[in-house]
């Protein structure tokens, strides 16, 4: 549980690294909505080439990257595999009992893949890139605009940013608490299903009270300090968009347009 | 300081509280053999989010939860994260996460509390979670209703029934704990 890494940020000093939030969020949507519209091989090469320059922007090693999509083999080997069985078609390679395998189920295979791949590491960029107390900020920032509708953007992004700041503590109680009830005998792995439920209850319990009396504790200290919420409030790190903002936000709508004109057959 | 704000601001506080342990417990995942669906605590701590906070903050933080995971936090099972995991086969799970905190605590939060009505929200809950990641998991994978139960929702059987019990037991010595801290009566 120590080793929890939250948000994966790699620190590093890169022109990615230094644009505002706003930026990379917007950004990184309007990189995924492209990657929808992508149908054709050409589309393909322009989304590699615009995710490799955004690779190389960042100075992020490639197995930082590689490590950051590790968990999420399984759902890329199903998901290609449900499509590799799966797609009929006309010219079937090789086939066993009801297991077939056509020449388009590869083709849509290769694809699938290509795309999924593509927005696996996208996502992977942004949170390499960006800590998560910056992002919390971003997110509060593009939302503000629903303020006229009633949406409480602040009261959001304080949720998001609190939610964060307990998990390292948490993560440390778990692993105290459960430390000394081992050494006190407790065994959580053994015997039948009410005996291990039983046996839980010595760890959540205490682990419930002390995070219950510490949330409470903290909700009390941001009262005593006058907190009442996100009007009229300020700000100690504000937000400010420079040219590099503008750039790369320029290059990610370029990278949407291209791909729309390249899937309408405008451009090859 | 207003009054009003107390209670809001310190539900709001256990909400991100939940948020988090939920996020630790899709840390705390056990792979199982030939299924895409790893066993985790996640679920464990949705329950009590369900029961403890009611329909409305549970769902806000479970939803909460997703939003963070769709931005990229690893913190879905096994640390995986993004909006691929919405898309691939266990996605269905994560949207029966929301629904299922929701009935938990709108089930929970009607009438007196008891351990029967707490009972019956939790299995009622837990049921629609993997109904709804079972059909995810036969439509994402394009097999039959038997494959996907036997994939998605018999391996865990066992787990879910011991999270039951863990869930009801601590929920009648939690609960009159929050409701003293949340409105300081302690």
């Amino acid at each position: 549980m120590q080793n929890i890494t939250l948000g994966q940020y790699y620190p590093t000093d890169s022109f990615i690294h230094e644009l505002d939030p706003r930026t990379k969020i917007i950004s990184i949507l309007m990189y995924i909505a492209g990657l929808f519209f992508i149908n054709s091989f050409s589309g393909y090469i322009t989304a590699v080439a615009f995710l490799i320059l955004i690779i190389l922007a960042s100075k992020i090693p490639v197995k930082s990257i590689i490590d950051g999509f590790k968990p999420l083999v399984l759902v890329i080997v199903l998901t290609l595999g449900s499509n590799i069985f799966m797609t009929n078609g006309s010219i079937v390679l090789f086939q066993i009992g009801f297991i077939k395998v056509t020449q388009e189920g590869i083709v849509r295979t290769l694809f699938v893949g290509i795309r999924l791949l593509l927005l696996i590491i996208g996502s992977i960029m942004l949170t390499l890139t960006t800590k998560p107390i910056k992002l919390t900020d971003g997110l509060e920032k593009l939302l503000s605009p629903l303020k006229k509708v009633g949406l409480r953007t602040h009261e959001i992004a304080l949720l998001f940013n609190l939610a964060i700041a307990f998990i390292p503590t948490f993560a440390e109680e778990i692993d105290k608490i459960s430390k000394a009830q081992i050494a006190r005998g407790a065994n959580f792995s053994s015997g039948n299903l009410y005996t291990r439920a039983k046996n839980l209850l010595p760890l959540l319990i205490p682990l419930f009270v002390g995070t219950f009396r510490r949330a409470s504790e903290l909700a009390m200290a941001m009262e005593a300090r006058c907190y009442s919420g996100g009007n009229n409030r300020t700000k100690m790190a504000e937000l400010k968009l420079e040219s590099k903002d503008f750039i790369a936000s320029l290059l990610a709508a370029s990278f949407l347009t291209l791909v729309i004109l390249q899937s309408r057959g405008i451009l090859f | 300081m207003s009054q009003s704000q107390t209670p809001n601001l310190r539900i709001m506080v256990f909400a991100c509280l939940f948020t988090a342990l939920i996020m630790i417990g899709g840390y705390l995942s056990f792979p199982i053999p030939f299924s895409p669906v790893p066993i985790v605590l996640a679920d464990f701590f949705i329950m009590l989010a369900g029961l403890l906070l009611g329909a409305s903050w549970g769902s806000a933080s479970v939803g909460l939860f997703l939003f963070l995971g769709a931005l990229g936090l690893p913190v879905f099972a096994g640390g995986k994260a993004g909006l691929a995991v919405f898309f691939g086969p266990t996605g269905g799970f994560l949207f029966g996460y929301l629904a299922g905190v929701f009935v938990i605590g709108l089930i929970a939060g009607k009438g007196k509390s008891s351990l029967i009505k707490d009972s019956v929200a939790l299995i009622v809950g837990n049921m629609l979670l993997y109904s709804m990641g079972v059909t995810w998991l036969k439509l994402a994978l394009k097999i039959s209703w038997i494959k996907a139960s036997a994939l998605g929702f018999l391996p865990f059987v066992p787990g879910m029934i011991i999270k039951i019990i863990v869930a009801a037991a601590l929920i009648k010595r939690l609960r009159p704990l929050l409701q003293s801290l949340i409105t300081d009566q302690r």
